[in-house]
């Protein structure tokens, strides 16, 4: 298997507060910058591990929002204001941008917009909803959510390619994963199953593994209300889409 | 303390959470194994048991602390197909499953239950050798919390717990400083017989039931000032203890079995065990319970004898001490001992005031 730098599209108005006053040159953060906080950490601990990592997490800004677009040079100054590290940026209309994303080869989209990411994933490119709790989330560590019951009983049946995509996923994210002990990792991976029980989440558990995900922290709700669960994990992002019917 | 469950049921109840719970209940009553489905947390009585009270791994302890964390999850996992054998909580859970069991009969469509919840640090690569353990004993439990190395105190609260227990007194510190009644689990030095059909739990009285205000008075100006201030203040309640809740929430399941005409019959059975003497400073104890509204079953005054040979007598499934003492005493003779680490019993040891180490930074 080729580790290829390992490509990740967030929408700009997911990262930056839209409509910022005119005349302003740097825009206010928005829900997803402390993910970018939390990916980039993680890209700087690979690199303490081992200077010639090339499985990296690689960022690319996708806006489709045509006053965004007027604006690029702000866009682009105020990921530099911030310090974030943007491999691209990449402006785009909203008819077209899921043939952009499919174009640059993405790995995961996310977004804030349902739509939008429900959009892309019918194409086939494997895609989270970014939520308003992703904003306080901490950027120390990446906490990366699966749940457990689209894992075992998906609600809709995938496409060949968003399997192949949720697939391929999977290996280099356990992979990445894998480059850190069992604490003090700057990369989390949850799993939490809301409906079932102890079964599920089990099967869940081994089902990620043969596809080389070792989860970190496991919840299992069975019925419970996941509200107060959430708020105390503050994932950055859920991934319930695309990841249906792995159990062959 | 915290009260059993929180009160506001119509401001709480959201469409999320129906929605899930829903969903939930339709998945169980759906499987082909006709498991009993999981309570719903807010009409159920939470026990959260760590995996090293309902599991025996002072092997797999001693090797994560002498070579370290990833060796341990490494054995763990190379291990994870043989079933783990049963600890210091494993009778508790399974008369705690009983009495669920007698429950259901009786009152088929019923949230009030026991719920219990295994609420481990451990990595969730670790909790597949614990639910395959959990499986071949064939106990109820479907919900979990595997935190992978973070506390689990702040998921007692999320999960409506109601009683935890666990090895680490520090952690069992801190789930009492939140409101939450907890005690740290003592494995007894020899086995003894215990009852399957009714669930027997024992309860010190001073700084366990009720606050430690008379322990106090004898620690500072001794046993004969005691005798008189409780005496002079018999008909004034005492102030509630950690584990009082969870002795109310006992009695709230009792009382279902009672209004089926169970009472003879009745799967749960309650002990005051202590050293108070019921001449002189018993009076105020049992007027308190009244005063609350509580019941307990039998109410057993030593006057300052061991409660070790009395506990061997009555066989409880736990015992809640505050004084390592008598937690001690009831180990040596056979007795599955809870301390719960609250009031001034923290500060003694047979008596003598404990220098206290300088504090950890």
């Amino acid at each position: 298997m080729l580790i290829v730098p390992w490509s990740l599209q967030v929408t700009s108005r997911a990262v930056f507060e839209p409509g910022a006053d005119d005349g302003d040159e740097v825009y206010k953060v928005g829900t997803a910058f402390p993910l970018l906080q939390a990916l980039q950490r993680v890209n700087k601990r690979l690199l303490e591990e081992n200077p010639d990592e090339s499985l990296l997490f690689d960022v690319v800004l996708i806006t489709t929002n045509t006053q965004q677009q007027q604006r690029s040079s702000s866009i682009i100054s105020s990921t530099r204001h911030y310090g974030l590290d943007v491999s691209r940026f990449c402006f785009s209309s909203e008819e077209d941008f899921v043939e952009s994303l499919l174009k640059n080869n993405v790995q995961l989209f996310l977004s804030a917009d349902r739509n939008e990411a429900s959009q892309a994933s019918q194409k086939g490119v494997l895609s989270a909803l970014l939520d308003q709790h992703s904003a306080s989330c901490p950027p120390e560590q990446l906490k990366v959510l699966f749940s457990g019951d689209a894992i075992i009983r998906p609600d809709t049946d995938p496409t060949p390619a968003s399997r192949q995509g949720a697939q391929t996923f999977l290996a280099q994210l356990g992979e990445m994963r894998r480059r850190f002990g069992a604490f003090d990792s700057p990369l989390s991976i949850v799993l939490v199953t809301v409906t079932g029980g102890r079964e599920s989440c089990g099967a869940a558990l081994r089902t990620l593994r043969s596809h080389g995900v070792s989860v970190d922290e496991a919840y299992c709700l069975a019925g419970a209300p996941r509200a107060p669960i959430l708020s105390l994990l503050r994932p950055h992002f859920l991934l319930s889409d695309g990841l249906g019917g792995l159990e062959e | 303390m915290s009260e059993i469950k929180p009160n506001d049921t119509a401001a709480a109840e959201d469409n999320g959470e129906e929605t899930d719970w829903a969903a939930a209940k339709a998945f169980f009553d759906n499987l082909k194994t006709h498991k009993p489905r999981p309570p719903k947390p807010r009409f159920a009585v939470t026990i959260a048991v760590s995996s090293r009270t309902l599991f025996n791994m002072v092997a797999e302890r001693k090797l994560y602390e002498e070579e370290g964390v990833e060796k341990y999850v490494a054995y763990q996992v190379e291990h994870e197909n043989e079933p783990l054998k049963p600890g210091a909580a494993f009778p508790f859970v399974k008369a705690l499953m009983n009495v669920n069991a007698r429950l259901r009969e009786l009152y088929p469509d019923s949230e009030e239950l026991f719920d219990i919840v295994l609420m481990t640090n451990n990595h969730a690569q670790v909790g597949v050798r614990l639910i395959n353990s959990i499986n071949h004993y064939d106990l109820t439990i479907e919900r979990f919390c595997m935190t992978g190395g973070k506390s689990p105190v702040g998921y007692l609260k999320a999960y409506m717990t109601n009683l935890y227990l666990s090895k680490d007194s520090e952690k069992v510190t801190e789930a009492i400083e939140e409101g939450i009644a907890a005690a740290t689990m003592f494995m007894p030095d020899t086995e003894t017989q215990l009852s399957d059909t009714q669930l027997r739990v024992a309860f010190d009285g001073d700084a366990v039931l009720f606050s430690d205000e008379s322990e106090i008075i004898v620690k500072q100006h001794g046993l004969d000032t005691f005798f008189e201030h409780e005496k002079e203040f018999e008909n004034k309640p005492l102030a509630q203890g950690p584990l009082k809740c969870f002795l109310e929430a006992l009695g709230k399941l009792q009382r279902k079995f009672y209004a089926k005409n169970e009472r003879m019959n009745c799967p749960i059975r309650t002990y005051l065990v202590t050293a108070r003497s019921a001449a002189s400073s018993g009076a105020r104890v049992l007027k308190t319970l009244r005063s609350w509204g509580l019941e307990i079953d039998e109410a057993l005054f030593l006057a300052g004898a061991p409660k070790g040979p009395l506990l061997q007598k009555i066989r409880p499934h736990i015992f809640f001490d505050d004084q390592m003492f008598h937690i001690e005493g009831a180990k040596e003779l056979g007795t599955i001992s809870a301390h719960v680490p609250y009031g001034i019993g923290q500060k003694y040891h047979k008596g003598k005031l404990i220098e206290q180490p300088a504090k950890k930074e």
